[in-house]
């Protein structure tokens, strides 16, 4: 944090500098290569039946005809995008617009990185202060890491809404650690609104901004302070709902948006786990996996929540990626997200111990999952096994990524109560 | 050693990414458990037990320093924040999601029914005598003389002759056959014999007698009731013959069968009924021309059908409903080519693979008439036997009945005949006609009208019994397979099927009654044949570990394990606690 005091200035030029290159890159690739957003759009590992931009403009042209957008079961999104991209200039004349809004949420997220950087919360909760913390990266390089991460990329010119929830959601913590827990209710209110599963992220982000409320007006009692904030993101969701009757003139949207995700009805392949696994399913078994499946995805917030308690931030990292690995309709939106979580993790990265291995299966998941989708789906030669082969080795790259960062999280705690173990390795007896 | 230690519940690992990392990760955040549980530790000793780090500076079997009790009851809370969800969400989704869902049937009942306890079928007849030329106390006293005589040649409860005396206002009219429930109508005119004409046009029979046969008011019996009664029974005997055969191939219960049905008689029934189609409200008829060679090519059939075969049609509409289509076929090749046709042939001739014949159009099933134009003849075995004999050539007929399918008419007509006029087709139509009749399952005997009244109350009998032992077999089924799943529908659809049975029996040998029969069968074979009943048919115990398993086996070991020595360890602590309390107390 002093190093910033002095070349404050020159900070400033440097990030809007960075924000200004990563929009013109943007830009470049949209107008440069007209072919590239629809070929990134129809893309499985970004655009989810849940997520995908040519869906929502089905929806929209629905929208805009006066015929309910979902009508005919193509469109699973929020239905408070429509207005959104109602508003816009038509896409099919105008599609900069489009572009400039999606390049403009890159950008707010990318801030919002860039002041949970800034604001040294990974480094030192109000609990807990980590003996490494001078050896973490600086806001610049956490908003150069996620927009020139070629996942954020991708997702950006393929234009998924799933861009919307990872804002909301980083804007949710930054309000919750710049003290104002309100505001990251609402924002959360808004991720759950247009995903729903950020709901979960609910207990870790209530103890952080619990953690972190100005003194002047905090809330000494955590269950009058979890009330009141569980009562905001209630009635932001009840207002949301309730515009949304109000714009589609029926309760339809519920099954048709959060109804699939929780019952999984369209099963096209993503890189998640659970399209294969439902695909196989004996009909009677259905009803019981889809719960199975979610309850394992719900159990690890009260777990981690307790276990973590000093550091909710990293409880919140930890939750993004578990989400990643095992959400219904995941794709390389939400591992850009997780990837630019863990890298506020930069002191702990010396701890971690199979940084290689991870590295190494993410790029190798990343160039063979499309060559064997590609198998699979034209060239015939090879079957959905290839595919779901590849979406297991992701997960099990993106699972190790997540045990080695807890593993480092709690050896970075467990080594300030005993500063004797300091560099020693670790075995079982 | 390879007891875990229940902190590992808290990683957020995927439980499939294998043990070395949350291993490890335990031997760091848990230095020790209570001590019986202490698993795992962080050692600086190099020495033996194959780590690659060598610090053999530190003293070997150093002791870490115990769990503070804060950590412990972390643990604690974590362990119990994954049995929470697992308690508290997992077991009653498990529950509801995997029970069968097993309908209430009303099983005694479905067996009562298929058993034939529930309702013994009777068909009251009413008949009506009509004796205008006697008096009031004549015509009583005659019609309980019948109706003596009847009750002491009728052998079967089931099909009960009730007489009785038609108002004398009605007699002017002509008695309507519809109207009500009156199956037959005697009517008593005087007369030189003792004769009895069946009216072919109405359901009366015309019994004439001599005067001198009225029986008196004191006698006890008479000639004239006992004829009647005769005549009477026999129109009655082939109906009653049926019936009786339904019921003894239905498994009803022995008191309820009728004796005195012989085995041949039983033969023939049991030919007839399997000869006629299942019964079906509506029917398809197909009319195909047939030719062998290009002509002819066109026929009367429209005005044909109009002619001979409308007021069969007619007169079994309510029965029945009729759809008609035609086709023309030319160069259609037999299945048999022979010249002479052999009662082996028959049964080849129709072909099948290359005669444009669909099995059913729409939900009705249909029935063929196949006219075939050609020069083939048949010849029956006495024929081909004594060598060609002109007179007997009348004896064969041109056509045969396919049993439940229809029938095929061969026409012999000059080469150049390009048209089949209305009256070439009226011999081959009315057979049609006639075979369309036995088809349906219409009595032989007996005049027309009484045929109809007798066809219907047989239907309505054979729908009965086939509802009723439909759902006998499903609650067998349910009672076999303890683990099929019985959707509401089923339930809902036994439900509707005992109501409309038991409408039907009370209503049974009229109109209403045969409309009943036929919703209860048909609700009986939609729950019969219910889909989501089939799906679960076999589902053997062993497969749902396959099911399990997999899954939920590498969730379930570390969850369960940690439990375990979360409650070893706080029964350690209590003994403890209780040890301590004790020594405190001396």
């Amino acid at each position: 944090m002093n190093g910033i005091n002095g070349g404050k200035a020159t900070t400033v030029g440097r990030t809007a500098g960075l924000y200004i290159g990563a929009a013109v890159l943007r830009l470049a690739l949209f107008t440069l290569f007209p072919g590239l957003p629809d070929l990134l759009t129809g893309r499985v590992e970004i655009s989810t039946p849940v997520t995908s931009f040519k869906r929502l403009q089905e929806g929209l042209f629905l929208y805009n005809h006066n015929v309910s957008p979902y009508d005919g079961g193509v469109y699973h999104q929020a239905p408070l995008l429509l207005p959104l991209f109602a508003l816009l200039p038509s896409f099919a004349a105008l599609p900069v617009f489009t572009y400039l809004l999606y390049i403009a949420i890159d950008l707010l997220s990318a801030h919002a990185l860039f002041q949970i950087a800034e604001s040294g919360e990974p480094g030192a909760s109000a609990l807990y202060t980590s003996p490494r913390r001078d050896k973490r990266w600086g806001g610049f390089v956490i908003a150069a890491l996620f927009l020139f991460n070629p996942f954020t990329i991708a997702t950006c010119i393929g234009r998924p809404t799933s861009v919307f929830t990872t804002c909301a959601i980083l804007h949710a913590v930054v309000k919750a650690i710049s003290g104002a827990p309100v505001g990251a209710m609402v924002a959360l209110a808004f991720a759950a609104y247009l995903s729903m599963y950020p709901l979960l992220l609910l207990p870790p982000l209530l103890l952080l901004s619990y953690d972190r409320q100005l003194p002047g007006r905090a809330t000494k009692s955590l269950a009058q302070f979890a009330a009141t904030n569980i009562g905001v993101v209630a009635s932001v969701l009840g207002m949301l709902f309730s515009m949304s009757f109000l714009i589609t003139g029926s309760w339809e949207f519920l099954p048709s948006t959060y109804g699939v995700q929780l019952t999984l009805s369209d099963l096209a392949p993503n890189v998640g786990l659970w399209w294969y696994f439902f695909v196989e399913m004996f009909d009677s078994f259905r009803s019981f996996f889809l719960a199975v499946f979610w309850l394992h995805l719900s159990a690890y917030v009260g777990a981690l929540t307790v276990r973590i308690r000093r550091q909710p931030l990293v409880v919140l990292t930890l939750l993004l990626g578990i989400f990643a690995i095992f959400k219904p309709y995941p794709s390389i939106s939400d591992m850009s997200l997780f990837l630019a979580a863990v890298s506020l993790y930069r002191h702990v990265f010396p701890l971690m111990r199979y940084t290689f291995l991870v590295a190494s299966i993410i790029m190798y998941t990343t160039f063979l999952g499309p060559a064997f989708y590609h198998l699979w789906i034209y060239a015939g030669s090879g079957n959905a096994n290839f595919f779901y082969a590849i979406t297991l080795v992701w997960g099990l790259g993106l699972s190790l990524l997540v045990c080695d960062l807890t593993f480092a999280v709690l050896r970075d705690e467990w080594e300030v109560e005993r500063p004797e173990m300091v560099g020693k390795e670790i075995r079982q007896i | 050693m390879s007891a875990r230690p229940p902190i590992d519940n808290d990683t957020a690992a995927d439980s499939s990414t294998g043990p070395t990392v949350t291993q490890d990760e335990n031997a760091v955040t848990v230095d020790v458990t209570t001590p019986a549980t202490a698993t795992a530790t962080v050692t600086g000793t190099g020495t033996g037990t194959g780590t690659e780090t060598g610090m053999g500076d530190s003293p070997p079997k150093k002791q870490p320093p115990p769990e503070k009790a804060s950590d412990a009851r972390r643990r604690t809370w974590v362990i119990l924040s994954f049995w929470l969800v697992v308690v508290c969400l997992g077991l009653p989704i498990w529950w509801k999601t995997t029970t069968i869902y097993r309908a209430d049937l009303p099983l005694d009942e479905m067996l009562e029914w298929a058993d034939g306890k529930a309702c013994r079928p009777v068909f009251p007849l009413r008949i009506a005598i009509q004796a205008d030329s006697l008096h009031e106390q004549e015509a009583q006293n005659l019609l309980r003389l019948t109706q003596h005589a009847l009750d002491d040649l009728n052998d079967f409860s089931g099909h009960h002759l009730r007489l009785q005396l038609s108002p004398p206002s009605a007699t002017d009219d002509k008695p309507n056959p519809n109207g009500d429930d009156t199956a037959l109508t005697i009517r008593l005119v005087p007369g030189e014999a003792t004769t009895a004409t069946l009216d072919p046009y109405a359901p009366i029979l015309d019994i004439s007698y001599p005067p001198n046969t009225i029986p008196s008011a004191t006698s006890s019996s008479s000639s004239l009731a006992a004829y009647v009664a005769n005549q009477l029974r026999s129109t009655f005997a082939e109906e009653q013959a049926i019936i009786s055969y339904l019921l003894s191939t239905n498994s009803m219960p022995s008191e309820h069968r009728p004796q005195g049905l012989t085995p041949e008689a039983a033969e023939s029934l049991s030919k007839r009924t399997t000869r006629s189609l299942k019964y079906a409200p509506t029917y398809h008829l197909t009319f195909s021309l047939l030719t062998s060679g290009p002509l002819p090519s066109s026929w009367d059939i429209e005005a044909a059908i109009d002619e001979y075969m409308k007021p069969v049609l007619d007169v079994l509409s309510p029965i029945h409903n009729f759809t008609i289509d035609t086709q023309v076929q030319l160069y259609a090749t037999p299945g048999v080519q022979n010249q002479v046709l052999n009662k082996e042939d028959l049964s080849s001739f129709v072909n099948a693979a290359e005669w444009p014949l669909s099995p059913s159009i729409g939900g009705a099933p249909t029935v063929n008439f196949i006219l075939f134009i050609g020069n083939q003849t048949i010849g029956n075995a006495a024929q081909l036997a004594e060598g060609h004999d002109p007179d007997n050539e009348s004896t064969t007929s041109p056509s045969w009945l396919i049993p439940q399918w229809g029938t095929v008419y061969l026409l012999s007509l000059p080469h150049d005949t390009t048209h089949v006029s209305v009256s070439t087709l009226k011999q081959p139509l009315l057979t049609f006609t006639s075979h369309l009749l036995s088809l349906t399952g219409t009595p032989q005997s007996g005049s027309l009208p009484l045929r109809l009244s007798t066809l219907s109350r047989i239907r309505s009998a054979d729908l009965l019994l086939r509802a009723s032992s439909t759902l006998g077999s499903l609650a067998r089924l349910s009672l076999a397979l303890p683990s099929i799943s019985i959707p509401s529908s089923v339930a809902d659809g036994v439900s509707t099927t005992m109501a409309h049975l038991r409408l039907a029996c009370e209503t049974l040998g009229g109109a209403e009654g045969l409309e009943h029969a036929r919703i209860a069968e048909a609700e009986a074979e939609r729950a019969f044949f219910e889909k989501s009943m089939v799906g679960q048919l076999y589902f053997p115990d062993e497969h749902k570990i396959a099911v399990y398993l997999p899954l939920l086996g590498p969730v379930g070991v570390p969850l369960v394990m940690g439990l375990l020595n979360e409650i070893k360890a706080w029964r350690k602590r209590r003994r403890a606690r209780a040890e301590k309390g004790a020594e405190k107390k001396e």
